[in-house]
């Protein structure tokens, strides 16, 4: 039996499709820090980071630092925007503080963040599709407008590399990207879609057609790979 | 691996943590494992790999096996990009076996200024507390 037999993520399960289209169209309208063509750019950079020579070479190598030189970029994105946008698909677990106050400090934290959130948005559509052998989905049209950039006024210093809602519901991984909530939402939508499932992430049993310990050895698994402290 | 270990417990199902590349006792195991390693290194072998989980768990656990894998390459960067520490129940709840298992040896790790003390939460809410 091969799963070649299926076209797109709507003959395999209604619930992904409808909700990857939704989140898909959203990536691509303006942001609160990034106007909408400036996030499809974005888009059109973690796709281009699989092939750029200097992440490839950086990968190569024991720390990333020790090779310098110019990502291969396919955007009017700024030096630093596209260097967050590669290493951050490419190489995650190597990333360093010193590092991201540097691209802090030419980004400003919230175009971080925003852009962060991008990209790890689409990470999941796009590796949901490559992990099933389907096509990647063409980047959407982006939307027009112009970026609020309002910052939050619950957020602050609570220890991460970035301000975040001080008042903490629940793990600090779900309120990572807090700084920037109108773009936050399209990940808690992705993440509650793929995972979490509202209130059955809770339960220690789950009804689904993997049990939770099969879903949480994945979530081990790519953990592990990935070098992922948290 | 804080939740895989309580989550096994729960239906008392052995988990073995310290062997997560066998499979670590889990049901198909194994064949998640291989799943999993391909797609995040985006093998040659994916397509096999995939083969093997839809013929021995089915379609639609091979479609949530992509979406966990996919969910996590995302929370993954997020988490790495943001710097965010561990819930003190994590650190709790991992203290007696980040150690062995290498795990605290990763980057990340320097953003977490405390080891925690090896105690378990009672559930879900209390690890992420």
């Amino acid at each position: 039996m091969a799963l070649i037999e299926y076209d797109s993520e709507m003959d395999i399960n209604p619930m992904f499709a409808s909700t990857h289209a939704d989140v898909w169209q959203r990536l691509a309208d303006c942001g609160t820090w990034w106007t909408g063509p400036q996030r499809v750019a974005a888009m059109s950079e973690v796709r281009a980071a699989f092939d750029c020579a200097l992440c490839s070479e950086r990968l190569e190598n024991l720390s990333p630092s020790m090779i310098q030189g110019t990502h291969d970029f396919v955007s009017g994105l700024s030096e630093e925007a596209v260097d967050l946008v590669h290493r951050l698909t490419t190489d995650p677990g190597r990333l360093t503080q010193e590092w991201a106050n540097a691209t802090i400090g030419a980004l400003g934290e919230e175009r971080y963040v925003e852009l962060a959130i991008i990209v790890c948005t689409q990470y999941v559509i796009d590796s949901f599709a490559r992990c099933l052998g389907l096509s990647l989905a063409e980047l959407p049209s982006p939307g027009d407008g112009i970026p609020s950039q309002v910052r939050p006024t619950d957020v602050g210093d609570v220890g991460a590399w970035v301000s975040q809602t001080v008042d903490k519901a629940l793990a600090n991984v779900s309120r990572a990207a807090s700084l920037v909530p109108d773009t936050e939402v399209l990940w808690r939508d992705i993440v509650q879609c793929h995972y979490s499932r509202g209130p059955e992430f809770s339960e220690l049993v789950w009804n689904r057609a993997l049990s939770r310990p099969q879903v949480e050895l994945l979530a081990s698994t790519v953990s592990s790979l990935n070098e992922c402290f948290y | 691996m804080s939740l895989l270990r309580a989550s096994s417990e729960a239906i008392e199902n052995e988990v073995k943590i310290e062997q997560l590349e066998d499979g670590a006792n889990i049901e198909h195991g194994p064949a998640l494992v291989r799943y999993a390693e391909s797609a995040v290194r985006q093998d040659s072998d994916l397509p096999e790999s995939r083969s093997h989980l839809l013929g021995v768990a089915g379609l639609q656990a091979l479609v949530e096996a992509a979406a966990t894998v996919s969910a996590f390459e995302g929370l993954n960067r997020l988490a790495d990009v943001t710097g965010i520490q561990l819930d003190s129940g994590l650190a709790d709840e991992s203290a007696d076996f980040r150690s062995e298992l290498g795990i605290d040896a990763y980057a990340g790790a320097a953003s977490t200024k405390s080891n925690g003390f090896a105690q378990r939460a009672g559930d879900v809410i209390g690890i992420f507390r």
